[in-house]
């Protein structure tokens, strides 16, 4: 009787008014646990290991008293924190007006903003950085040389080899990471509120700080969290702008450990490195399951004449647009130019006379003698299998997260978030080694499938994260009223909640995609022959010094990016419009 | 005097029928392994990817002709040598089959392998490969030599400014990121193996205290292309090759000694599903003909190979190869150094 009326321990963990939500609750959740479980229980297993994965031997705390009791840890401890901080902090300050004025707007060329916001990623990164070493170097970076030639300094006016130098550079590159998380939000507001505002005499400013920014705070603190993860994971801007000047951050450490000069990788100490990002993780989403729970506050579509309108800007449009294409020259322009520019040559140079006399399209047409087709045909798999399984996996664990009561929905949010907290080529390593194990009875290892599960359980806490402020801001009337209806809960989920999503959920496919795409440090712990992906080769050619072809490689896939996005781009606003229409 | 003839011509037809049955010796090894191999059918190769799949199948194609086979060469190009060799050390440890039957990687990494015993031995020296190349215990040939300098941009750089020894990188006007410094620390380690640990030591000490850019072999090249370093503290062929390939003005700073030299090593692994055909191929790399290919497409050859490009650079220089004595002592120095120079904590 007390598990009927929903009172007891297993009322509590079943909730019997609704025994097939909390069935497929309880189906996801198992299917997570084997997901994301087992590859972290096997970082955890490792850090807990001195020998190598699948060497076994007892558990010791070693690698732990290893990392933690040397001082200098710490101090890494304390560069990766105001690194991260200065990097979120400077992607939000670009992100969150950026959002508004695409989403919330009428700024002109928003569609072309938007796919060259979508491109900008397909630049490699350190070519991206190449392009800040020419603008900000302390010895040959343009900035210094005309401050000397105009100011007569003796010592350059800015290096970009420090800590803010390092954030600026992250935080400008994760701009649009941020624009995709916080786009459906923005996208999906109801403009009552704003309309509000304005004719109660508030200035656009103050609504944008005092309505638009409070109810997107659980988007706002879901991407927060989800760069700082970002910013204590990344490598590539510690290596190639903070190593020269010997700035450590955790992966560099992390690096260091799995990619000794020589020896062997030492995935022990690497896992107990990696155990401060874990906790580090478990922490923040302690603190947004907390926030996520306050829903209500940040709900604005309803059942009532929701239209989402764009606000006229003005005579701001121009400033507006302005602040756009200044953001888009650090992030697209200037380095495409730099990319364009290198492609053409036989080797890097400073642009001069004599470098443009040996200008060619000849790595153009040597990359296909080098990688062949397969490259090309693995990373398609890739950028369409990966987004459509993370997104759907994304969209069902959010709906359980932020739509139903389920008890344990806390912990399902808390277990899609932790593969971000695990450095990701400790989850690929176990991910690989299980793979191994296990090849008879599921036969991926070697496969472009088991890149698809690692990709697919490291971006599902990016996808979980756009989901959940998406879901958090509709209505539960609206699928009340479809129950009422008499429809069933998998029909409300496919013809109520997934349209009003729909425009969120592409945005993160889309972006999903490209992530999958430029994603190197799991496909290269589980690269064999059969599943070589365009990053592998990129960073392949990288690492034999042939910046040429790997900027020949970065002007194609930008020029097919364009063409791919803004085609779907074009194919999903006419569906919306159609289906709006019908 | 017609004893003495019958004693020369006894002796001549001694001598032959010794040589004969030297070169039925020889032969004997080579055709079993060569039927054993062609049973096999098939050799997964792990090499790096500068070879390229063009010329792995090159490769393939002139292993198969010299030795009358059909055997299908899988190329499986690699680009971190300390990863996959700890691949190959984690799957032995989980009694799994290796993925390669045969590793070209350079010694260090086969030091690492053969301190695990991850190596099948052969007796190489009986398919007549030169003993000198053959290390690690029977483990590995030598196929080719890398060679690590210092480098500089010969259109920035004076030439009066052209270190001649190491110790000219020392120079106070080298300080304050002048200097660019890779990941490769190892090749610093070797010094040790002329020098001794004491003055190795010294040496990289004041080294660091020059405060050099730190990269990876890759990003220092880049740089000094760019001309935001001055002087790389070493540099090996193969990019200094590719700057001559592509005309980027990156030289050694020719002169200085000794010349370091890494050595590649091909090596068939412990559990290899195809390990006949394996010790074939490794001793085939050292032949000319695989010489020739290696060197087109990896810009290498062996300086144990006379006439090859390496054998005629190293001749009259002071060059360091290291032997499988010294690989411990030059591993553990290369993660001090490491720690030296600020590329660990």
């Amino acid at each position: 009787m007390k598990a009927v009326s929903g009172e007891g321990v297993l009322g509590r963990i079943i909730d019997v008014t609704q025994p097939g939500t909390t069935v497929f609750a309880g189906g996801l959740m198992a299917l997570l646990a084997l997901l994301v479980g087992v590859p972290i229980a096997m970082v955890l297993i490792m850090s807990l290991r001195t020998g190598f994965p699948g060497e076994g031997g007892p558990l010791t705390l070693v690698n732990f008293i290893t990392a933690y009791t040397d001082p200098g840890t710490y101090e890494v401890l304390l560069n990766t924190l105001l690194f991260a901080a200065g990097t979120v902090t400077v992607t939000l300050l670009f992100a969150v007006p950026m959002v508004w004025l695409l989403m919330r707007t009428d700024m002109p060329l928003k569609g072309t903003v938007y796919v060259l916001m979508t491109v900008g990623i397909l630049i490699p990164v350190f070519l991206r950085t190449i392009a800040w070493i020419l603008l900000l170097s302390p010895r040959i970076g343009l900035v210094n040389q005309w401050a000397k030639q105009i100011f007569g300094l003796d010592q350059p006016l800015v290096s970009l080899y420090n800590i803010p130098g390092m954030a600026f550079i992250q935080g400008v590159s994760f701009v649009p990471a941020a624009f995709f998380m916080l786009a459906a939000a923005y996208r999906t507001m109801d403009p009552a509120l704003e309309e509000a505002a304005y004719t109660s005499g508030v200035t656009k400013l103050q609504t944008f700080l005092r309505i638009n920014i409070p109810i997107t705070l659980p988007a706002i603190a879901g991407v927060m969290v989800y760069l700082f993860m970002t910013a204590i994971a990344v490598f590539e801007v510690p290596a190639i702008i903070g190593l020269p000047a010997r700035i450590l951050v955790l992966s560099s450490l992390i690096y260091t450990s799995t990619n000794p000069p020589t020896g062997l990788p030492n995935y022990g100490l690497a896992g107990a490195y990696g155990s401060i990002m874990l906790l580090a993780g478990l922490t923040f989403a302690y603190f947004y399951v907390r926030l996520v729970r306050q829903g209500k506050k940040y709900t604005v579509i309803t059942g009532r004449g929701y239209r989402p309108r764009e606000i006229a800007l003005g005579g701001w449009k121009w400033p507006a647009l302005a602040f756009v294409i200044f953001y888009l020259s650090m992030e697209v322009f200037m380095p495409f130019v730099v990319l364009l520019w290198t492609s053409l040559l036989p080797h890097l140079q400073l642009p001069s006379m004599a470098a443009l006399s040996t200008i060619s399209m000849k790595n153009f047409r040597t990359i296909f003698d080098y990688a062949g087709t397969l490259p090309f045909i693995n990373t398609a798999i890739l950028m369409f299998a990966v987004p459509t399984v993370t997104m759907l996996l994304s969209v069902l664990i959010s709906w359980v997260v932020i739509r139903t009561q389920v008890s344990f929905r806390g912990i399902l949010d808390t277990m899609a978030f932790l593969p971000h907290a695990m450095p990701s080529i400790l989850l690929a390593v176990g991910l690989g080694y299980l793979g191994l194990a296990y090849r008879g009875i599921f036969p991926v290892y070697g496969t472009i499938f088991i890149i698809i599960f690692a990709h697919t359980i490291n971006w599902i806490a990016y996808g979980t994260r756009t989901t959940n402020s998406v879901m958090i801001q509709v209505h539960r009337e609206l699928e009340e009223a479809g129950k009422v209806s008499g429809a069933s809960t998998p029909r409300v989920l496919g013809h109520i909640v997934l349209p009003l999503v729909a425009a969120g959920v592409f945005n993160s496919w889309v972006w999903v995609s490209m992530l999958s795409y430029r994603e190197v440090t799991m496909a290269l712990t589980l690269y064999t022959r059969s599943n070589v992906v365009i990053s592998t080769v990129v960073w392949q050619f990288w690492g034999s010094g042939w910046v040429p072809e790997v900027a020949a490689l970065g002007v194609i896939l930008v020029l097919f990016a364009i063409i791919v996005v803004g085609g779907l781009k074009i194919g999903f606003s006419r569906i919306v419009e159609i289906s709006s229409g019908t | 005097m017609k004893r003495l003839r019958l004693l020369v011509a006894g002796l001549v037809v001694a001598l032959l029928a010794i040589a004969g049955m030297a070169q039925d010796g020889l032969a004997a090894p080579v055709d079993e392994l060569i039927a054993s191999a062609k049973k096999e059918g098939a050799i997964e190769f792990y090499t790096s990817s500068t070879l390229t799949p063009e010329g792995a199948q090159k490769l393939g194609e002139a292993f198969n002709k010299k030795y009358g086979l059909n055997i299908k060469l899988n190329y499986n190009p690699g680009d971190s040598y300390t990863r996959d060799v700890g691949k190959v050390v984690g799957l032995a440890a989980s009694g799994v089959a290796p993925e390669w039957d045969v590793m070209v990687v350079h010694d260090a990494g086969h030091a690492t392998l053969w301190l695990r015993k991850a190596h099948k031995p052969f007796d190489y020296a009986k398919l007549g490969v030169d003993p000198k190349a053959i290390q690690y215990d029977n483990g590995t040939v030598i196929l080719a030599n890398q060679f690590a300098l210092p480098a500089y941009n010969s259109k920035i750089l004076p030439p009066q400014d052209v270190p001649k020894k190491w110790e000219d990188l020392l120079d106070p006007k080298w300080k304050g990121g002048k200097l660019g410094m890779s990941t490769a620390t190892h090749h610093l380690a070797r010094l040790a193996t002329a020098w001794g640990e004491k003055k190795a030591t010294e040496y990289v000490k004041a080294l660091a205290k020059q405060a050099p850019m730190l990269g990876t072999l890759a990003t220092i090249t880049t740089r000094l292309q760019l001309g935001e370093v001055l002087l790389a503290v070493t540099l090996n062929d193969s990019f200094v090759h590719r700057a001559k390939v592509t005309g980027a003005p990156i030289v050694f700073a020719e002169g200085v000694e000794p010349v370091i030299s890494p050595a590649y090593n091909a090596g068939v692994l412990k559990g290899a599903r195809h390990p006949n055909a394996g010790h074939l191929l490794a001793a085939f790399l050292t032949t000319s003909e695989a010489q020739e290919i290696w060197e087109k497409y990896n810009s290498q050859t062996s300086a144990l190979v006379p006439g090859t490009t390496a054998y005629k650079y190293a001749q009259g220089k002071k060059v360091l190869y290291m032997n499988q004595d010294q690989a411990e002592m030059v591993d553990r120095l290369t993660r001090e150094y490491g720690k030296l120079l600020g590329f660990e904590k």
